[in-house]
């Protein structure tokens, strides 16, 4: 367990598990909360025990954004304070993540879900980003391009443009989130995906992740090269002769990510 | 055009019939089989006479459950492997054919039988099909383009979560994310499917190549490009 103060990290059993940790505030998030989730980021990426990471809020909210009123953010080349990016690292996480949902989720904080690969929410939440009707900005941490990506130009415009919030069954629908569930479910739901996550070859996970997202970038005929690349690579690998033996063998798989 | 064992091959009134026939394994999908279907599939695009094909699975279980686990751990190294895949390149080839593709699913549609089906245009189900992509479970990942062809179809994250889980999807729940288009009780699909085939049959073969063409290769191109490439289709196909 590392000792930070703006979230908690804790890992076990394969999953690392970030909880966002400044419920006073809704978790919004403020430079210390994005120095440590960027640590926590690169920590992950250089541990093979992490198989799949899972993020969270602590208290009723999952994140309600940048931190303004705490505002000391990071000078940018023209000379303007900009606020700290965290869905960057997010979005370069090797393993799995899935994003559990506990409340509402604004502006920075709805960038950092869209950065996950999953998301599971609550039925309460509500989803928006609040940057042109409370401060005439725009989105800033990958919001305008991840948003539109996932859940079509209109819906994306609609919600960017008009500063509206929208409820979770509404996100469900538009394809915003991958479930949503109760309150009281969330954490046993999202728990046993991670554990089902957990159980597969880590490799696998991450070239499955990376084919996907990379792939998504190419022409169709380069994506396949790009699969049938990181396939053979996984030829070459203990976890895949375990995995076909196991399935042969009628048993569960013991893999060692390698 | 017969001679194959995996594979059956019919053509009636423009319309070709592809039927998996391994139904004793479930018709999973074995190197004779990859081996057949890439004949049939040339044979498919190469004919003018074909202006739409079908895909089903024989048996009544599944379309087709894999691959056949039995024959992995014998292939040849990775570099040779890897060179092979791309001399006789099965799903680059079925992805260029030029007539539309349409899917009868029923039964397991699992690993490589997903990867078939993404490579039609249309995909139609009964309402007892289960989809699945156990290959994160195994230490691999889809081969057959499904990290490509299923985020295409159903979104990012709907094929991450499928990849990730391995988790199973019922019809219902496959139509709700687009991996289908349709789903109908059992003893309807394969009308269904002909009656959108013979639909297709009645229009021009120049309309509906030049449409599959302008939307595949449109979705590959920046939206400018795709703009321009409808506008060459056009005036081409095009005769008011």
């Amino acid at each position: 367990m590392l000792a930070y103060e703006a979230i908690i990290y804790h890992q076990e059993s394969r999953i690392g598990a970030i909880i966002l940790n400044r419920p006073e505030s809704g978790n919004a998030i403020n430079a210390q909360l994005a120095e440590e989730l960027n640590d926590v980021c690169s920590k992950i990426n250089r541990d093979d025990d992490v198989v799949v990471v899972t993020i969270t809020g602590a208290g009723g909210a999952f994140s309600i954004g940048t931190d303004w009123s705490e505002f000391s953010g990071v000078i940018s080349g023209e000379g303007r304070k900009v606020p700290r990016s965290v869905a960057t690292a997010v979005a370069k996480l090797n393993p799995p993540v899935i994003a559990a949902i506990n409340g509402d989720v604004l502006g920075q904080g709805l960038e950092l879900a869209l950065a996950c690969d999953l998301r599971v929410a609550v039925n309460i939440a509500h989803f928006g980003f609040p940057h042109i009707t409370e401060n005439a900005v725009i989105p800033q941490d990958g919001g305008t391009q991840r948003l539109p990506r996932l859940v079509g130009k209109s819906k994306a415009t609609e919600m960017i443009l008009l500063g509206e919030f929208i409820d979770a069954p509404e996100a469900y629908r538009i394809g915003l989130v991958n479930k949503i569930v109760s309150l009281k479910e969330l954490i046993p739901v999202v728990t046993d995906m991670a554990q089902a996550m957990a159980s597969k070859s880590p490799l696998a996970l991450k070239y499955a992740k990376e084919a996907i997202h990379k792939g998504l970038e190419l022409t169709l005929q380069q994506a396949l090269h790009l699969e049938a690349d990181l396939y053979m690579l996984l030829q070459t690998t203990d976890d895949r002769i375990e995995g076909i033996r196991a399935f042969r063998e009628k048993r569960t798989p013991r893999f060692k990510g390698k | 055009m017969g001679g194959f064992q995996t594979v059956i091959y019919e053509k009636r009134d423009n319309i070709a019939y592809v039927a998996l026939n391994r139904p004793e394994v479930l018709n999973s999908y074995n190197i004779q089989m990859r081996d057949e279907l890439y004949q049939v599939l040339g044979a498919i695009k190469d004919d003018p006479d074909v202006m739409v094909a079908i895909f089903k699975g024989a048996g009544e279980k599944a379309f087709c459950a894999g691959a056949d686990l039995s024959e992995f751990l014998t292939a040849p190294s990775p570099i040779i492997a890897r060179q092979v895949r791309w001399e006789r390149d099965i799903w680059g080839l079925f992805l260029s054919i030029p007539q539309p593709l349409i899917a009868a699913l029923h039964g397991y549609v699992l690993g490589s039988g997903i990867e078939i089906a993404l490579c039609c245009d249309i995909r139609v189900a009964s309402d007892n099909t289960q989809f699945g992509l156990p290959e994160v479970g195994l230490g691999i990942i889809p081969a057959a383009g499904a990290t490509q062809t299923l985020p295409r179809t159903v979104g990012e994250a709907k094929a991450l979560e499928m990849l990730f889980t391995g988790n199973w999807l019922g019809a219902s729940e496959a139509y709700q994310i687009g991996l289908v288009n349709r789903v109908v009780p059992k003893d309807k699909l394969l009308p269904t499917v002909e009656g959108m085939a013979k639909k297709v049959v009645s229009y021009s073969p120049m309309a509906v190549r030049g449409a599959k063409q302008a939307i595949v290769r449109g979705l590959d191109l920046p939206f400018a490009q795709g703009l321009e490439l409808e506008k060459r289709l056009a005036s081409v196909v095009n005769r008011w």
